[in-house]
């Protein structure tokens, strides 16, 4: 257990000293200011922009840290050969994977937690300028269920992670990533392979999409973006249930992320 | 117990992209370190020495055989916690200090907090790092990184030391710096297996050595065995020749060779008696500053043993 | 690639896995039975404009037409799938018209984006105005396409009602040099007989034989079986007909019918079941059971409004 903390730590140290998290919070942060400028160009819609840009921005930047980062995890150390020197320390190549990817794990909640307070800063100011503006609105400026989204996206970043980490342990990074984004964009249209069924009408076609939907990361119902925005009540079930599932299906990618870093040959 | 035993322990790489043939890196490497020796593993490169290392170290997977140190399989973690390991070519993590990268495997072994601290800083001192060990690793020149490296092999003070190539690629004050530690470590009853292409220091420093040539051990034995006691001649360093005398000398001796002005060294066979020859220079004014006797050395047994093993390799050397 | 090592097995963990992507599975289902995507009232469509999306695609225009042209199908096929109640179909239109700009010569996108344009409520948006507007379009951008102006005279013959206009249309389209020959003489007879049956047969079955998407040649197969089972109703009518003029009566059952006619059993309609008689009038018409139900109107092909 000291172990995977201590791997942990070393993760979360480099990505403190890392340029990539920093700009990519800048750029978030950047992003939700130039929101506010956009705002005040679109009459009736400012609250509504700057919340999906907000979302949006998090959503996006956390899937870079995350993919990029996670890619780097173990290739840049097998590549470097810097794993040489760690594996023949007392510590197993399990709790080696399973460090590595608490380390980015913490990442990206400190990555997330500095984009979700400008967020809020913007709104603040929002708020406080322009105060009448939450009143035609769905939902209130400072909504607290906006956490409950960036919580999901936070979610779905585990599950890209744990694809990220997965695919790093046996591929160069230019593939890694290729495939990790590749299974991201999937993901998202996971959940229309179930609305192809009213349309496409070969049992064979079917049976593959219904295996698809299931093997494959669902990562569609993360998103709660348009919900929260338009102040539709998102239920503790689904939430729990989705929470539920990403932890379940981290746990299937980090256990075959095990499986095979267990049996490499680092020559 | 020995401290590290081989049986038949065997590595077989496919090599190739379509008609993928077996390549075999390691071929029945039966072998027995005792505790307190100090290890040669010596051979050009591609014998399989680093293959034997990794092996060793469960960085890779043996094909067949199998391997044991301190008396437990290959691999155990408990067994880390005992030694110590130097590959080549190190590379730890350059956006850190060298104080903090050893402060991370410190921790690593388990070493109460309280003397973590303490036992990074005088294993820094040990290797000779002082003021740099503040400095990210980054900045680190290829002799300052080899001693963050043999500083983190031994910074658990471990049993058993296993180094590869420990001196590539080092100016000959960080190869003394290399030989001075492993000393050290010999006199403190650690045993040490190394690796290594530089033959001179392996005579005077190991116990024992084996030769690897193609995946297998050719030959392997203490020092002494190998090498010949056979003389091969003697060599003379005298001065106060004068051109006279060194152009008598010049067809009657092996070699000889100018130094400054009127200085010399003489290579004379076994045949000669040195004796002789010492006292025809003193009859004619010159002065013997030594008298060495010269023998096989392991370099010179070692290409004998590859020659053995791969005739057309030695050709080409 | 390594030949054969000694290396620590890994079946434990390929158990576990197996353990974990089934109790994941069942979290997703378990999830699912309560949740639908959220469609936002009027979901923003960030690229309105043809041309701008034309430009910002760069040069992958016919690969982002695909995009979009699945997302068309996706979002279709999306909507029936909800409510009744909650159907939107307000984007369909926007989507086809996009999709149609980045590569005009998408001709699935015309011909099927106007049949589901047209499908009436709550099948479709029902609305024949943007059907025809995009076929035109189709037409505008490639003259040579005859399928386009077959498929506009196609929407006013089945769901508009307007015979001059299909007869009209059709023509144009055997006009087209390339056109199929059996067009100048549908014209004719619609223009003479409007809402024939045998037209209708002919362009259903023109439909079915197209062979793109199963769910058309479903629908296509489904009012086939519309036109014959109308047909075996007029036939049936004829017997029951013949039955009053001989009896002064008409049937009062089928089993007094099919004596009379010595058929073998009582009369199926294509979905296998049996037609309805009513013993008063004589008439012969579908069971409100049948999966063919409701029939186009009786013997006139007229769509519903």
């Amino acid at each position: 257990m000291r172990a995977i903390l201590l791997v942990a730590g070393a993760v979360f140290r480099e990505s403190v000293r890392d340029r990539v998290p920093y700009s990519m919070v800048l750029f978030a942060v950047l992003l939700m200011a130039a929101s506010y400028l956009i705002s005040q160009m679109t009459a009736g819609q400012d609250l509504k922009i700057i919340k999906d840009l907000g979302l949006a921005s998090i959503a996006v930047f956390g899937l870079l840290i995350a993919v990029f980062i996670g890619i780097g995890l173990v290739s840049k150390e097998v590549e470097r050969k810097s794993v040489y020197a760690l594996l023949s320390k007392p510590i197993s190549r399990p709790q080696f994977i399973l460090g590595k990817f608490l380390g980015l794990v913490l990442t990206l909640v400190v990555n997330i937690g500095a984009m979700t307070a400008a967020f809020y800063a913007v709104l603040l100011y929002m708020n406080i300028v322009n105060p009448n503006l939450q009143i035609a609105a769905p939902a209130p400026s400072l909504d607290p269920r906006l956490l409950i989204a960036i919580g999901l996206i936070l979610a779905e970043l585990m599950v890209v992670t744990a694809v990220a980490l997965f695919f790093s342990t046996f591929s160069s990074p230019l593939l890694a990533t290729v495939l990790t984004l590749g299974l991201w964009v999937a993901g998202h249209f996971n959940a229309d392979l179930r609305n192809f069924e009213s349309v496409i009408d070969n049992p064979a076609a079917a049976w593959i999409a219904l295996v698809a939907y299931y093997a494959l990361p669902n990562l569609a119902p993360f998103d709660v973006k348009a919900e929260v925005v338009h102040g539709v009540p998102v239920t503790l079930r689904h939430v729990g249930l989705t929470l539920t599932y990403a932890v379940l299906y981290t746990g299937v990618l980090l256990t075959a992320a095990i499986a095979v870093f267990r049996r490499r040959d680092f020559k | 117990m020995a401290a590290i035993e081989t049986e038949n322990l065997t590595k077989d790489y496919l090599v190739g992209f379509w008609r993928r043939k077996p390549y075999r890196a390691l071929d029945s490497l039966t072998l027995t370190v005792e505790s307190g020796e100090v290890f040669g593993f010596l051979g050009p490169n591609g014998a399989g020495k680093s293959t034997t290392l990794k092996l060793l170290m469960q960085l890779i997977y043996p094909s067949s055989g199998s391997a044991r140190i301190l008396g437990k399989p290959v691999g155990d973690v408990e067994v880390r916690r005992r030694i110590g390991f130097l590959a080549e070519n190190p590379y730890y993590y350059d956006y850190l200090t060298a104080e903090e990268v050893l402060t991370y495997f410190a921790r690593l072994f388990g070493l109460p907090a309280a003397d973590v601290a303490r036992r990074v800083s005088s294993i820094l001192d040990d290797v000779g790092i002082g003021a740099e060990r503040r400095m990210k690793l980054r900045s680190f020149s290829k002799g300052m990184l080899q001693r963050v490296g043999l500083a983190q092999a031994l910074i658990n003070d471990p049993e058993i030391v296993f180094l590869d190539e420990p001196m590539s690629g080092l100016d000959p004050l960080g190869r003394r710096h290399v030989r001075d530690v492993i000393l050290r470590l010999r006199a403190r009853g650690a045993t040490v297996f190394f690796s290594s292409h530089i033959l001179s220091d392996a005579e005077t420093l190991c116990s024992r050595v084996g030769i690897m040539a193609q995946g297998r051990m050719v030959a392997s034995g203490r020092v002494s065995e190998m090498v010949a006691f056979d003389l091969k001649g003697w060599e003379l360093t005298v001065s106060k020749v004068s051109d006279g005398l060194r152009d008598a000398l010049e067809p009657r001796v092996q070699a000889i060779h100018s130094l400054t002005h009127g200085r010399y060294t003489i290579q004379i066979g076994a045949d000669h008696k040195p004796e002789e020859l010492m006292t025809e220079l003193a009859a004619r004014g010159a002065s013997v500053e030594s008298l060495n006797p010269l023998r096989d050395t392991l370099e010179d047994y070692f290409v004998k043993q590859i020659a053995a093993a791969n005739p057309r390799e030695t050709a080409r050397l | 690639m390594t030949a054969g090592r000694i290396a620590p097995s890994n079946g434990l963990l390929y158990l576990a896995m197996a353990a974990l992507l089934v109790l994941a599975v069942v979290a997703q289902a378990v999830r699912d039975r309560g949740w639908q995507p959220y469609e936002p009232p009027s979901d923003v469509m960030w690229i309105q404009s043809g041309p701008l999306a034309d430009r910002l695609a760069l040069s992958f225009d016919n690969l982002t037409a695909d995009l979009y042209w699945m997302r068309v199908v996706v979002y279709y096929g999306g909507q029936r799938r909800s409510a009744v109640a909650a159907r939107n179909y307000d984007q369909l239109f926007p989507l086809l018209d996009l999709v149609t700009s980045l590569d005009p010569q998408f001709r699935i996108a015309y011909r099927f984006g106007s049949i589901f344009l047209a499908e009436p409520p709550p099948g479709g948006p029902g609305r024949v105005d943007q059907a025809i507007q995009l076929l035109e379009k189709g037409l505008e951008r490639d003259p040579k396409r005859w399928e386009y102006a077959l498929d506009i005279g196609f929407v006013y013959y089945w769901w508009v009602g307007d015979y001059a206009k299909a007869a009209e249309w059709f023509r144009r389209a055997g006009d087209i040099p390339g056109a199929a020959e059996w067009l100048a003489p549908l014209a004719a007879v619609t223009l003479a007989e409007g809402g024939n049956r045998e037209s209708s047969r002919r362009l259903w079955t023109e439909l079915r034989d197209r062979g793109d998407l199963d769910w058309i040649k479903r629908t296509a197969s489904h009012r086939l079986q519309q036109l014959d089972a109308m047909d075996a109703i007029d036939e049936l009518n004829h017997s029951t007909q013949r039955f009053a003029a001989r009896h002064g009566r008409p049937p009062a059952d089928w089993r007094e019918l099919a004596a009379a006619e010595r058929w073998r059993g009582i009369p199926l309609d294509p979905s296998a079941e049996p037609f309805v008689l009513d013993p008063q009038t004589g008439r012969v018409g579908l069971s409100p059971k049948s999966g063919l139900w409701p029939l186009p109107d009786g013997s006139s092909v007229r769509a519903r409004p």
